[in-house]
């Protein structure tokens, strides 16, 4: 049998686990090789994953498992996207989906968000947590590389209302040396469906003088899937089998967005200490609507929200997309 | 107000350390420290230069500033044996490397240099799952002896108690009367305190395999120039009567390396207070920097999330809402710098004058900071 989640559509037969090492053939179809094993649980703020237009504000359960199905060469999880599955079994934990959801209530989250290695790899433990998450009122979202079969990204949709997608490069050559992938024509195709389906960001990490040219055209491709949609360009931080290579230059990237403001309202570039371009501007008069805090890949911060009326820029009245309202970091500490 | 440089690697933003938010951040010292994070780059926590950055950098900004007082954290030692596979003897080169670190900025600016340890470090052995506690288990990234129980059901003090990997459970009134404190210094402390054996640690919000922890040592190396300290809290009080007999006094804060590691003439100070240990880490440097323990505020089962509301303060410096007062740096009148890859430890902890640190965070080498909190010595 095929695997009918990732668009890798690898043979698993007899022992065969998989590019991702996460699943195998079963009697009754494909099966999870890891069902509730966890690599990590850990509180964040939305704006870290990132989210900038999520319940701002908002607190969060980052969850993750094990594998991937890409080939990334700068993977910045790589301990637990990279390494075989079957070696971290005995440190990862065993969380069954209330107990999950459970310690994201009692540590007063308002989400959960799998944002730690790949979703696609653990769909049918992830479709058991969303059953467990909805009956407690708790949204989930998470980070894809997209990557998934028509199959694959309708459960990301039905699990997910609010999804990140990381368009990490166009070309062939592009995306075999760095992602370990034929094309990534897939994830423009799901980036597509998902903003049909739920709240849609997308996270581009740049790298000089390889996928920086291609800007353009991805911008061009977002603005005919939806101008709206949140755009986090990132300086990529170079780690794993990239630790050696030269930090991307910061103004001549950004440089290379300034026209692009102009169509996509929503750009940040950021992934780096103390970046200016992580704030929220009113498409229609340009008031700078939301502030935060660029602290790195450590993690964004919500500084100030002038929002009124829940999503309306306070000196024109326009809407700013927001998927959720404005949320207090404590407010639901009561509860736990 | 405290200004803080950021340096991404050739590339700087000057904010307003108190509200995170840009500033022009220009003038004699902040130029002349913009120049010298840039003349000097992170190389990484565990990278082999890691250590080496430490004098380079401070040689320089010593040369720059002339201070009369340099703090020094040396920790590549500590990050790398905590997550990277070392045979036998690498540890102990990654040691006396340390050590040959803090020789080579004594002799080279001459100054009176002080080295302290911290603890030595234990294979890791186990972890303990908090998880399936009816109440809420919280386990700091970087304590693996400490964790806070909060709202633990009966069941739950009956599986803590007959947990072999434990070694107490403490309740907050029992912290509070070992360190004198009255209700009111207990409202950051969990309902239980749960310590683990040695080789134990707590299963926490990270994957990343532990290989060596830190172990609790109960007495602390100090070398002997520095004179008899009973406690770690009488070491800034040492140190402040150093620096009223010697002009130049610096200390190199060498983490994880123990009595076991050290390898010149020291006496020993106790490293806490009873069954309580310090950890390396923000309690441990802030006991030592202000002389007082440091339980109440910092300790390894506080559930520092929920300090991070928007309003926050001080969005650069961690968990910290605060800087905190009474530090070595903010009690001496002469001039004083901090240099360390030990990441935020460094502008928050020591309180001097100007401070440079790793913008290192969970391994991620993201840059550098620095923080000038004086500009009028």
């Amino acid at each position: 049998m095929l695997c009918p989640y990732c668009e890798r559509k690898c043979r698993l037969d007899g022992d065969a686990v998989g590019f991702c090492r996460m699943y195998v053939a079963g009697e009754d179809g494909i099966r999870e090789r890891f069902p509730d094993r966890w690599c990590a649980y850990a509180v964040s703020r939305l704006e870290t994953i990132p989210f900038y237009h999520v319940y701002p504000g908002g607190r969060c359960l980052v969850v993750g498992t094990a594998g991937c199905n890409l080939d990334c060469r700068y993977c910045s999880n790589a301990y637990a996207a990279k390494e075989d599955p079957a070696e971290l079994a005995d440190i990862l934990l065993t969380l069954r989906p209330e107990t999950l959801v459970d310690l994201a209530r009692k540590q007063g989250c308002h989400a959960i968000v799998f944002s730690i290695n790949e979703p696609t790899v653990s769909l049918p433990t992830l479709q058991r947590v969303s059953k467990a998450a909805k009956a407690a009122g708790m949204p989930m979202g998470c980070l894809t590389n997209g990557y998934a079969t028509t199959l694959g990204t309708r459960l990301l949709g039905e699990i997910f209302s609010f999804v990140n997608v990381s368009l990490k490069g166009l070309n062939a050559a592009f995306c075999e040396k760095y992602l370990g992938i034929a094309d990534s024509s897939p994830v423009i195709r799901n980036i597509r469906e998902l903003a049909a389906h739920c709240h849609v960001e997308v996270t581009t990490p740049v790298i000089e003088s390889e996928n920086d040219h291609e800007l353009d055209q991805m911008a061009a491709i977002l603005a005919d899937i939806d101008p709206l949609i949140p755009w986090h360009v990132f300086r990529l931080l170079p780690v794993y089998k990239m630790s050696n290579d030269k930090y991307p230059g910061i103004e001549s990237l950004n440089a290379k967005l300034v026209e692009h403001r102009k169509t996509l309202p929503y750009i940040y570039f950021h992934n780096f200490i103390g970046s200016p371009w992580v704030n929220t501007t009113c498409p229609a008069c340009g008031q700078t609507v939301i502030t935060r805090h660029s602290l790195g890949c450590g993690g964004d911060k919500l500084d100030e929200f002038r929002l009124v009326d829940g999503n309306h820029c306070p000196a024109c009245g326009g809407q700013i997309r927001l998927h959720g309202e404005k949320v207090t970091w404590n407010s639901k500490e009561a509860t736990a | 107000m405290s200004i803080a440089i950021l340096d991404a690697r050739e590339w700087q933003q000057a904010v307003d350390l108190g509200t995170g938010r840009p500033v022009a951040g220009q003038g004699p010292k902040t130029d002349m420290v913009r120049g010298l994070l840039a003349r000097h780059p992170f190389p990484g926590d565990r990278d082999p230069r890691g250590n080496t950055w430490v004098t380079d950098t401070a040689l320089d900004l010593t040369a720059a500033y002339d201070p009369d007082f340099v703090f020094l954290t040396y920790a590549r030692q500590y990050y790398s044996a905590r997550y990277s596979p070392l045979h036998d003897g690498e540890r102990a080169e990654m040691v006396a490397a340390a050590f040959a670190e803090a020789q080579r900025f004594a002799s080279q600016s001459g100054y009176l240099t002080v080295v302290i340890g911290t603890c030595g470090m234990t294979p890791a052995v186990a972890g303990i799952d908090l998880t399936g506690l009816d109440g809420l288990g919280v386990a700091a990234n970087w304590s693996t002896r400490y964790a806070g129980v909060y709202n633990p059901s009966p069941r739950d003090l009956d599986f803590l108690a007959k947990h072999d990997g434990l070694e107490r459970v403490a309740s907050r009134a029992e912290i509070l009367e070992l360190f004198g404190g009255g209700p009111e210094d207990g409202k950051r402390l969990p309902d239980y305190m749960v310590v683990n054996r040695t080789g134990r640690y707590f299963n926490t919000t990270s994957l990343r395999r532990l290989l060596m922890i830190p172990n609790a040592a109960p007495v602390m190396p100090v070398s002997t120039n520095l004179g008899p300290v009973d406690s770690i809290t009488d070491i800034k009080a040492a140190l402040l009567a150093l620096l009223a007999t010697h002009k130049k006094v610096a200390v190199a804060y060498l983490e994880s390396v123990g009595c076991e590691d050290f390898q010149i003439p020291y006496t020993t100070c106790r490293n806490g207070l009873d069954w309580y240990r310090y950890e390396p880490g923000d309690a441990h440097y802030l006991t030592m920097t202000t002389g007082r323990h440091a339980v109440f505020s910092h300790n390894g089962g506080y559930r520092y999330y929920l300090d991070d509301t928007e309003t926050k303060k001080y969005p650069f410096s961690g968990y910290f809402t605060e800087i905190p007062q009474g530090s070595i740096g903010q009690d001496y009148p002469g001039r004083s710098i901090a240099v360390g890859n030990r990441s935020m430890f460094m502008h928050v902890t020591t309180g001097c004058d100007i401070t440079v640190e790793c913008f290192a965070r969970n391994l991620y080498n993201q840059g550098l900071m620095a923080v000038l909190h004086r500009d009028d010595k």
